[in-house]
């Protein structure tokens, strides 16, 4: 690799400007250098892998004429923001950040830098030059819940995030509410291991979930250790982010994975033409962000149908995950019968529906 | 067969051998695992140690990452000369931090020019304070202090979790768990806006002379010494082992609650729930590579963060993955502290 002075960046820009004007498809020698940072290593399978695999779009798309640098295992302020740095030095035209983590570096780096297309995924705030993009986890939860709804014999689920952040709590709600759409009387037990990447945690807290009657395991945090778990104590398992299956031990019900792709080839594409512009995506199964990985064979087709139905209902708008009406923990009456929670307020989403145990530290 | 055999004094050649005999093991085994992966080991080792320093930005994120770690080992190694062991620098660092921003934050005199140095003060004071309890429980109750000050770090890291997802929560934030950021009155100022090493840097400088003076020349310093190589002959003496414990965790939290503040009012700038990529273990190992001794600190936490950013320039150039950069960090660590063997010890041979 070749280091970049200011005369490149030129050469880099006049590129570009050229490119505009001609056709997309013919793209020159090295007209897209993208950068990404991922907060876990990356493996086989999880958050981080599906990000790569949206990296990995954008080589097969543009080939040999993008070069992409990776940054693996980034997750403490003081570290992402001298890498997005030194990204965005390297000449880098367009830099993702795939963390609720990168937040601020991301936020603090971005102005520095006008000219390079910032796009962070799981964040809030954009600014001229940092695009947004999330998913809405929400939906996959409430039909993957629907599932466990009704396989659970002993009426318990659990629950294990990574941080008590709007984006796990939300879905753990929709998780409960779609078990209860099946059984209301089903609670759900939620823990928190303030990381998104410690087996050794996650493996103690989904034993405790099982000790404590819970017969299905939701896991959102970077490791398939919550689902092998829950496979080994003969309990039934929810994937998160990539199918995991192959490590349920048989229990895998289904998982709701990460489709980033399409958000990542197509912001790769509008910096080569010029076109890109700092916006918010948020997008579920319309949108194919989200997807409900194969349903597991041992659940009868009328399951599989009903989860498949509500799919379908979430898809045409008419059924909403949040749809009143909803109680907090407390018994107190959040959403009316009749409306739904604003979007604003899932974003925010910090307080537990009826039927959570447990709390947000 | 061999025997290995203790010198009646420390070898002087040795202590300089050592490091250049670990470094060239380092070299060759790392060479034959980067060849072996299929990575070019002449540029591996060429983005490890000399790519990181070729530009102003990569100096001045050197000194930036070296300071905490120089800080803080510096107040750990008057402890452990004294056999005194914190290993809960991680957590003082992290209630100098949480005190620094809850001045920051909400001290009434925001405008004063005091206000960065009150957060200075508060922070040293929150980790001494934090590094008081083991000592008290160790000079009364004989506790273990290796045990109280790690398992202190758990409360810390807890304690900072309650905050950031609690009460200090930005209420502008979007329910993210970090405070809102320090006002500027209440960050170091930087040296120029392209790069972020800031005036903390001074804090390190003034903690290497500090702790070269207390160790190589002020009678306290000799005394603490005395008591860790030889206890009973510190307390024949009449040297009071309290007063090791007592000064050696103090040091230690003043240290660490000092780079805390450097952190949060450095390249932070707000408290979130993670706020230390593990500075206060790292700098256990600073103080070892050093010897305990306050120049060789400065090298062994410049050697530190030196890897720190080699590891993200070769996973940049040339893609080497992050878990080999971190097998290379471990491999050249384990020789320089297992190559201070050679300098109390021999090896012979017997017929």
């Amino acid at each position: 690799m070749k280091n970049f002075n200011r005369r490149d960046t030129l050469k880099l820009g006049a590129a570009a400007g050229l490119t505009a004007t001609v056709p997309s498809h013919v793209y020159a020698d090295t007209l897209l250098k993208v950068g990404a940072v991922y907060v876990s290593p990356v493996s086989e399978i999880g958050w981080t892998k599906q990000h790569s695999l949206g990296i990995e779009a954008i080589q097969s798309e543009f080939g040999d004429s993008v070069d992409v640098t990776v940054l693996d295992n980034i997750y403490v302020p003081q570290d992402a923001e001298r890498v997005f740095r030194e990204l965005a030095a390297a000449g880098n035209q367009l830099i993702f950040g795939t963390s609720f983590s990168h937040s601020t570096p991301i936020q603090k780096t971005a102005p520095r830098f006008p000219d390079v297309a910032f796009e962070h995924c799981s964040g809030l705030v954009h600014l001229d030059n940092l695009g947004t993009f999330e998913a809405k986890y929400y939906e996959g939860t409430y039909v993957a819940g629907i599932t466990a709804g009704h396989v659970s014999k002993s009426a318990k689920i659990g629950f294990i995030g990574g941080f008590p952040i709007p984006d796990i709590v939300g879905p753990a709600n929709a998780l409960l509410l779609g078990a209860q759409s099946v059984n209301p009387d089903i609670t759900c037990s939620a823990i928190f291991l303030n990381s998104w990447y410690d087996p050794g945690k996650e493996n103690e807290a989904t034993k405790t979930l099982i000790s404590q009657g819970c017969d299905v395991i939701c896991s959102m945090t970077d490791t398939a250790t919550g689902v092998q778990v829950a496979g080994e104590n003969d309990a039934w398992s929810i994937g998160y982010a990539s199918d995991m299956s192959q490590f349920g031990n048989g229990k895998h019900l289904t998982a709701f994975t990460l489709n980033w792709a399409p958000i990542y080839v197509q912001a790769a594409k509008d910096v080569v033409n010029g076109t890109w512009k700092s916006s918010t995506r948020w997008l579920g199964f319309n949108g194919d962000v989200v997807r409900m990985s194969p349903f597991n064979d041992s659940l009868s087709a009328d399951v599989i149908a009903a989860a498949e139905k509500a799919m379908s209902e979430i898809k045409s708008g008419d059924l909403h995950p949040y749809a009143g009406e909803l109680k907090a923990q407390d018994g107190q009456v959040r959403v009316q019968a009749g409306s739904v929670l604003p979007d604003q307020e899932i974003r925010g989403f910090n307080w537990f529906v009826e039927g959570m145990i447990g709390n947000l530290g | 067969m061999l025997r290995i055999e203790a010198l009646p004094e420390p070898s002087r050649t040795m202590a300089l051998a050592a490091p250049l005999i670990a470094t060239g093991i380092t070299i060759l085994i790392s060479s034959l695992f980067f060849l072996s992966l299929g990575f070019n080991p002449i540029d591996t080792l060429h983005g490890f140690f000399v790519q990181p320093l070729m530009s102003l930005n990569g100096l001045s994120e050197w000194l930036l990452k070296a300071s905490p770690l120089i800080i803080i080992a510096c107040g750990l190694a008057i402890g452990f000369r004294a056999n005194v062991w914190n290993i809960g620098a991680e957590g003082q660092l992290i209630l100098g931090a949480i005190a620094a921003t809850g001045i920051g934050l909400f001290a009434p005199w925001q405008d004063s020019v005091f206000l960065l140095p009150s957060m200075i003060a508060g922070a040293i004071m929150a980790g001494m304070a934090w590094a008081a309890v083991p000592a008290f429980l160790r000079s009364r109750m004989n506790t273990n202090e290796i045990l109280v000050t790690l398992m202190l770090t758990y409360v810390a890291t807890l304690f900072l979790s309650y905050l950031v997802h609690g009460p200090w929560r930005d209420p502008a934030g979007f329910n993210f768990p970090q405070t809102a950021l320090l006002p500027y009155k209440a960050t170091f100022s930087v040296f120029d806006h392209s790069y972020r090493l800031n005036s903390s840097i001074f804090f390190a400088i003034a903690a290497v002379i500090i702790t070269w003076f207390f160790l190589e020349r002020s009678f306290l310093g000799f005394r603490m010494s005395v008591g860790g190589v030889a206890p009973n002959a510190a307390r024949y003496a009449g040297f009071r082992s309290s007063t090791a414990i007592w000064v050696g965790l103090l040091a230690g939290g003043a240290a660490a609650g000092l780079a805390g503040v450097g952190e949060v009012a450095g390249p932070l700038g707000q408290l979130s729930a993670h706020i230390s990529p593990g500075y206060g273990f790292a700098a256990i190992i600073v103080a070892f590579v050093g010897r305990l001794h306050a120049v060789g600190i400065v090298l062994g936490g410049l050697l530190l963060s030196l890897l720190y950013l080699g590891g993200e320039t070769v996973q940049l150039q040339y893609g080497l993955p992050s878990a080999i950069a971190n097998i290379f960090q471990g491999l050249l660590l384990f020789f320089l502290l297992g190559g201070n063997f050679l300098i109390n010890y021999r090896i012979r041979r017997i017929r």
